[in-house]
């Protein structure tokens, strides 16, 4: 099925290389022989509420849940009460989240109307070592009523030498001041990939915020579908790609703002070497009467290489007339000026690199206000430095 | 310390340095004054080891070593300061973490061990009070922001933490109020003693009134057409350069 949904995918794949999900005959995955301790393999630290799929199934060993009154995390079997939502259609242009719709599992997210979870939930998506390719899917169900909030820190990662591919559908749903932090941490190392549909929808002065830091991966394609509703609503999308090798990653958004006086905020930044590439396509779109809607979709490039490539297209689609909109793209290289600056106070030409290229990113891991978990970020930023000799 | 001998370089394909020689020994400070244009920047830039200048004749000694053969951070660690005329800005890299990067750059590269962070903070922090710099700059991005004054005096901070051996000021004194003037150069006088030379070098002899010099040198067409000794400055600056460029004996035609 999910062999079909990857034909079918057409609008916004231009760029989009599909042959890593193509090319290798992945079968779906099976339950892992053991079931191998968190510890040490994510990044997000410990002490939060945490609940992990292992190759798309609830794994109870993982799950530390000692949640409030109010807030509950579940697998997707056991939760009740969201028919409507689950068998709301993907929409029609992102065929493989609608495939993801019939996973048998994922995770679903509730907190009650006023109600607050006390401490991040760290949802944990991991495709164990195999012996050959394997494919899981997932679903993400977060609801939040009127006046909830939460932080949620969902991190994609996999190991092993073969291929390995999660396609994820996710939808949120913030009420009425509703306030969702979410970030997302991809990780996904040499042979993994990741396709996510991600939808969010925003009632009244509700607040979404997503962090989006993939630190590589082979292949990570991300559709969102974020619709403001209500009025007043806020959406805040932060993204940064850390890319080398033979990396893709791919961020599609269309933001809809369909009442008045919403506001948007999207950055995303990507720092792409070797022979990697990165896709932005991020569109706004103001609906008829959504007036005061405030704006703005900015990307910005750091290439490393010569063979290193970028598509970037920011967009807005206006059918109101008194709104406030910027949008912006660049691609660059490091500053010549600024590596002679710091070299000539005795700073090596590589260590100044590194220092230029962790400058770029570093505004995006600043951004996180979860302080262990940005520790933890900046930490895996210094990791991701180019080596020696770019 | 530095000889220059009959230094020609080029930027693409102009010619910009067309046969300078220079002596400093070590506790002199010495001022080149010139119009724009004449090469004084080039010259800074190429004693510091910025790309982009090709070095088509002469020689650059200091210490006795080949200067132009080391790469910039090379130089750096072996005692050559250039304090910038437009000093760059590093947005993300801060003030803190930049004096320190440098600093202990250049302790490894003398074998001493690094300096801890949190003795680090209290070196700087002692160096910003000395040149009267708010230490809330040490924790903003690398001049981001910051005005010329302050560009420039964070360039005196760096002087001063780094403590180069031969300290080159190109323009320090541009875009300085007076009283920015006198800080900066109180800064650099501080750190006048018998084992550093400082070459100066400026548009105006107004610098030269706070940091006096041992000898001022005309740079003109890419050469030094004259030397003196500071009262050569105030001349200057009563006359203009058009009497010595006047007066100076036409260049050798190549032969």
């Amino acid at each position: 099925m999910i062999a079909e949904a990857l034909a079918a995918q057409k609008e916004g794949w231009r760029y989009t290389p599909a042959a890593a999900l193509t090319g290798p005959d992945f079968k779906p995955a099976g339950v892992p022989e053991r079931i191998l301790p968190l510890a040490g393999r994510v990044l997000c630290p410990v002490g939060f509420h945490r609940a992990a799929l292992v190759n798309g199934r609830w794994e109870a060993k993982h799950a530390v849940l000692k949640l409030p009154d109010g807030v509950t995390v579940e697998p997707l079997g056991e939760a009740s009460g969201l028919t409507e939502l689950l068998n709301r259609p993907a929409p029609t242009d992102l065929p493989l989240a609608q495939a993801a719709s019939s996973a048998r599992d994922g995770f679903v997210v509730r907190v009650a109307r006023h109600a607050r979870a006390d401490r991040p939930i760290h949802l944990v998506h991991i495709s164990e070592a195999s012996a050959s390719a394997e494919s899981s899917q997932a679903r993400v169900l977060v609801v939040l009523e009127p006046g909830a909030s939460a932080e949620l820190v969902e991190e994609t990662l996999s190991f092993g030498d073969a291929p390995s591919w999660k396609n994820v559908r996710a939808q949120v749903v913030l009420g009425e001041g509703a306030f969702l932090r979410h970030h997302r941490i991809v990780r996904e190392g040499a042979q993994g990939r990741l396709t996510l549909g991600l939808e969010v929808t925003l009632a009244s002065r509700a607040r979404y915020e997503s962090h989006a830091l993939n630190f590589g991966g082979l292949f990570a394609r991300e559709d969102l579908r974020v619709r403001l509703e209500g009025e007043g609503a806020e959406c805040v999308l932060n993204g940064l790609a850390l890319l080398g090798g033979s990396e893709f990653a791919d961020h599609h958004s269309i933001v809809e703002h369909a009442a008045v006086g919403g506001v948007t905020r999207q950055l995303y930044k990507a720092v792409i070497d070797d022979k990697a590439r990165f896709v932005f396509d991020g569109l706004i779109s103001v609906k008829p009467g959504a007036q005061k809607t405030d704006a703005q979709v900015y990307n910005k490039n750091l290439l490393l290489s010569e063979d290193a490539r970028v598509n970037t297209n920011p967009e807005f689609n206006i059918l109101a007339d008194d709104v406030s909109c910027k949008h912006g793209g660049a691609v660059g290289q490091l500053s010549l000026e600024a590596l002679f600056y710091l070299r000539s106070r005795g700073i090596g030409a590589d260590e100044a690199r590194r220092l230029l290229v962790y400058a770029f990113g570093s505004e995006m891991v600043d951004r996180v206000a979860l302080e262990p978990l940005k520790l933890a970020l900046a930490d895996a930023l210094h990791g991701r430095m180019p080596e020696e000799n770019l | 310390m530095l000889k220059i001998t009959n230094l020609h370089a080029k930027v693409g394909e102009k010619a910009i340095l067309k046969g300078l020689s220079l002596s400093v020994q070590a506790g002199e400070v010495h001022a080149i004054m010139g119009p724009n244009g004449s090469g004084k920047s080039t010259l800074s830039y190429i004693l510091a080891g910025r790309p982009g200048y090709t070095v088509t004749d002469g020689a650059v000694e200091y210490e006795g070593k080949d200067l132009l053969g080391m790469e910039p951070e090379i130089r750096a660690r072996e005692g050559v300061f250039l304090a910038f005329q437009y000093p760059v800005e590093i947005p993300g890299v801060s003030n803190k973490y930049f004096l320190k990067a440098a600093y202990n750059a250049l302790r490894k590269h003398r074998g001493e061990p690094e300096m801890d962070a949190g003795a680090f903070l209290k070196f700087i922090k002692a160096k910003a009070k000395d040149v009267e710099m708010d230490p809330s700059f040490l924790n903003r991005s690398v001049n981001e922001g910051f005005s010329g004054g302050e560009k420039k005096r964070n360039e005196v901070l760096q002087l001063a933490v780094l403590e180069p051996k031969l300290a080159l000021l190109d323009e320090t004194d541009s875009g300085l109020d007076i009283d920015a003037l006198k800080v900066v150069a109180a800064g650099v006088n501080k750190m006048r003693d018998a084992k550093r030379a400082f070459v100066v070098v400026t548009h105006y002899q107004r610098l030269l009134d706070y940091i006096v010099p041992d000898r001022v040198h005309v740079l003109s067409g890419g050469r030094i057409i004259k030397s003196g000794g500071k009262e050569l400055a105030v001349e200057l600056e009563k006359k203009g350069y058009g009497w010595i460029e006047d007066s100076a004996p036409a260049p050798k035609v190549p032969a």
